[in-house]
């Protein structure tokens, strides 16, 4: 039996340094990514890591025809295109007064046609499906370097601007009126999601790196109603569904990224089921509960009327 | 001397403009209710007054600093599903003197408590800001401009969707932040409410301002002597100064 789990969990990550590498950047994205992902759903901004990751495509593929496959160049040019996009988005929607998702969505649409464009100008279909999904065995120890980095500022910055950003979620106004720069709480904020997709693209790919910033916070929902809670929920999930896709990628010789967010997919799936909050259960349990739930569900569409104006 | 002070000031709200020409000055230690049909400019002028709307013409004179202007938007705007218990919201009152770094001590969770007391919220300290009713909502985001120590507080529609008790104790309080000589600006639709509440009351229609006694105001455009039970709502529409 312990032969057998031996085999299962350990002999993986003893045997081979590509999986404790890619272990470790698992467990060190899952640190810093599902915070940003909580307050993404907090602001009603869930779409919005989705598209970020689709607009650092076209900037690692410009790096990946430019550098082949190098790491800086590819992050550099991912970061970049991220925050071009982000930058253009946020002016257009200024400027013409529609709100921020469609011209979002407009230019995720545009980058990710410019991104597989040049990917597949420069390389083959194999270099394509590694920037877009990823690939263990790209993590050196160089991405290692870079993945520890990204996350370690994540950390320390979420930190510093805990309280701005709450505030700032819950009203904005309020912070605006005390002359607080709520708009370059928000620009760092997006900065570091963008920073977050960048470091994740090596284990997970450009497309699902997201899944690790937004499914633990969504599944995390299911189950506390504090932030603190949330957050902490969120990054077990993301800690567990990373240190079990990577085991189940290595067993079954199947891609990790898939692997490692299709776990954490069914963490949401059994917390919409069975979680303590407006879950299925809970609302079978107790039927009073629904019509407060879809009170508070109500009042959750106000926010992203409310960032409009 | 008053903190607060409009000399001809011109408004306008994307480009189409809203007030001209108003001036006057908002009394010390005094309630003024702000009035007018709905699109007359009560929530530019608020706006303004905020700083966060820069005046086309004439100059906006406040010479409380930015951090002691405290406003209480409508229910509306704020996302109340987030997940923030009443106290953590009292304390974000604290935004002034500690910004988003400096740690909170005993003495501001003593004020809080102190504060929640006076508002009879006690007992909902930890309670998700989800789960109040919307008199309780008001009655929490009113203590965080207590515990911002407001000098000038504007309000908007503070009495809109709650409850008789809400009603009575924010009356009670903002009569309290006026003898302590806060300038208060509120944002009023209800007749009986301006009877109660207001020293002074500008009027806002056609793009002017005009200013009152509540006295002359409720005489002249009040449909019912002050007084009877069943005081109607302002009819501004078609009020010409």
């Amino acid at each position: 039996m312990i032969d057998t789990l031996d085999a299962l969990l350990l002999v993986p990550l003893t045997d081979y340094g590509f999986m404790r590498r890619a272990l470790i950047a698992g467990l060190a994205l899952s640190l810093a990514v599902p915070p940003l992902g909580v307050f993404l759903m907090l602001r009603g901004m869930s779409l919005m890591g989705d598209a970020m990751a689709h607009a650092i495509l076209p900037g690692v593929a410009l790096g990946f025809l430019l550098g082949g496959f190098s790491l800086p160049a590819m992050s550099l040019g991912g970061v970049l295109s991220g925050l071009i996009v982000a930058g253009l988005a946020g002016g257009v929607s200024q400027m013409t007064g529609h709100r921020e998702d469609s011209a979002m969505a407009s230019f995720y649409l545009i980058s990710l046609a410019a991104g597989v464009l040049l990917v597949s100008l420069g390389g083959s279909s194999v270099d394509l499906t590694h920037v877009l999904f990823g690939s263990i065995l790209a993590v050196d120890s160089s991405a290692l370097l870079l993945i520890a980095t990204v996350c370690s500022v994540t950390v320390l910055l979420l930190a510093l601007m805990f309280r701005a950003l709450v505030v700032e979620c819950l009203d904005p106004l309020f912070l605006r009126g005390q002359g607080a720069r709520s708009g370059l709480i928000h620009g760092l904020f997006l900065g570091l999601v963008v920073l977050n997709l960048t470091a994740g693209f090596q284990t997970l790919g450009t497309l699902m790196a997201v899944g690790l910033m937004m499914l633990p916070a969504t599944a995390a929902r299911f189950w506390s109603k504090r932030l603190e809670g949330l957050m902490g929920l969120a990054i077990v999930v993301a800690m567990l569904a990373s240190t079990g896709g990577l085991l189940l990628s290595y067993h079954l010789g199947l891609p990790s990224g898939p692997c490692i967010i299709l776990l954490a997919g069914i963490a949401y799936l059994f917390s919409a089921l069975c979680g303590r909050h407006h879950s299925l259960l809970a609302r079978l349990r107790c039927p009073k509960a629904v019509p407060d739930a879809a009170d508070s569900e109500d009042s959750s569409t106000s926010p992203t009327h409310h960032r409009t104006t | 001397m008053s903190r607060l002070h409009l000399q001809d000031v011109r408004l306008a709200q994307g480009g189409r403009p809203v007030l001209d020409g108003l001036t006057g000055s908002f009394p010390d230690g005094a309630i003024t209710a702000l009035i007018g049909a709905n699109g007359a400019g009560k929530s530019t002028l608020v706006q303004a007054i905020m700083g966060l709307l820069p005046p086309m013409a004439g100059r906006i004179e406040c010479s409380v600093p930015r951090e002691r202007r405290a406003w209480l938007p409508q229910q509306l705007v704020l996302d109340l599903s987030f997940p923030m218990s009443v106290e953590e919201l009292v304390m974000t009152g604290t935004w002034p003197s500690h910004g988003a770094l400096r740690g909170y001590c005993a003495a501001h969770y003593r004020k809080a408590r102190e504060i929640m007391a006076r508002l009879g919220i006690s007992h909902l300290a930890h309670r998700p800001l989800g789960e109040l009713s919307g008199g309780q909502r008001q009655r929490v985001l009113l203590g965080r401009t207590l515990m911002q120590e407001a000098e000038l507080l504007l309000l908007d529609e503070p009495f809109a969707n709650v409850d008789g008790e809400t009603v009575e104790i924010i009356t009670q309080v903002l009569r309290d932040m006026a003898a302590q000589g806060v300038t208060l600006v509120i944002v009023l639709h209800d007749l009986e409410q301006l009877a109660h509440l207001a020293d002074r009351v500008l009027l806002l229609a056609e793009g002017q301002g005009q200013w009152f006694e509540p006295q002359v105001l409720l005489e002249r455009y009040g449909r019912t002597p002050r007084g009877t039970a069943a005081l109607s709502p302002l009819d501004l529409g078609g009020v010409a100064l």
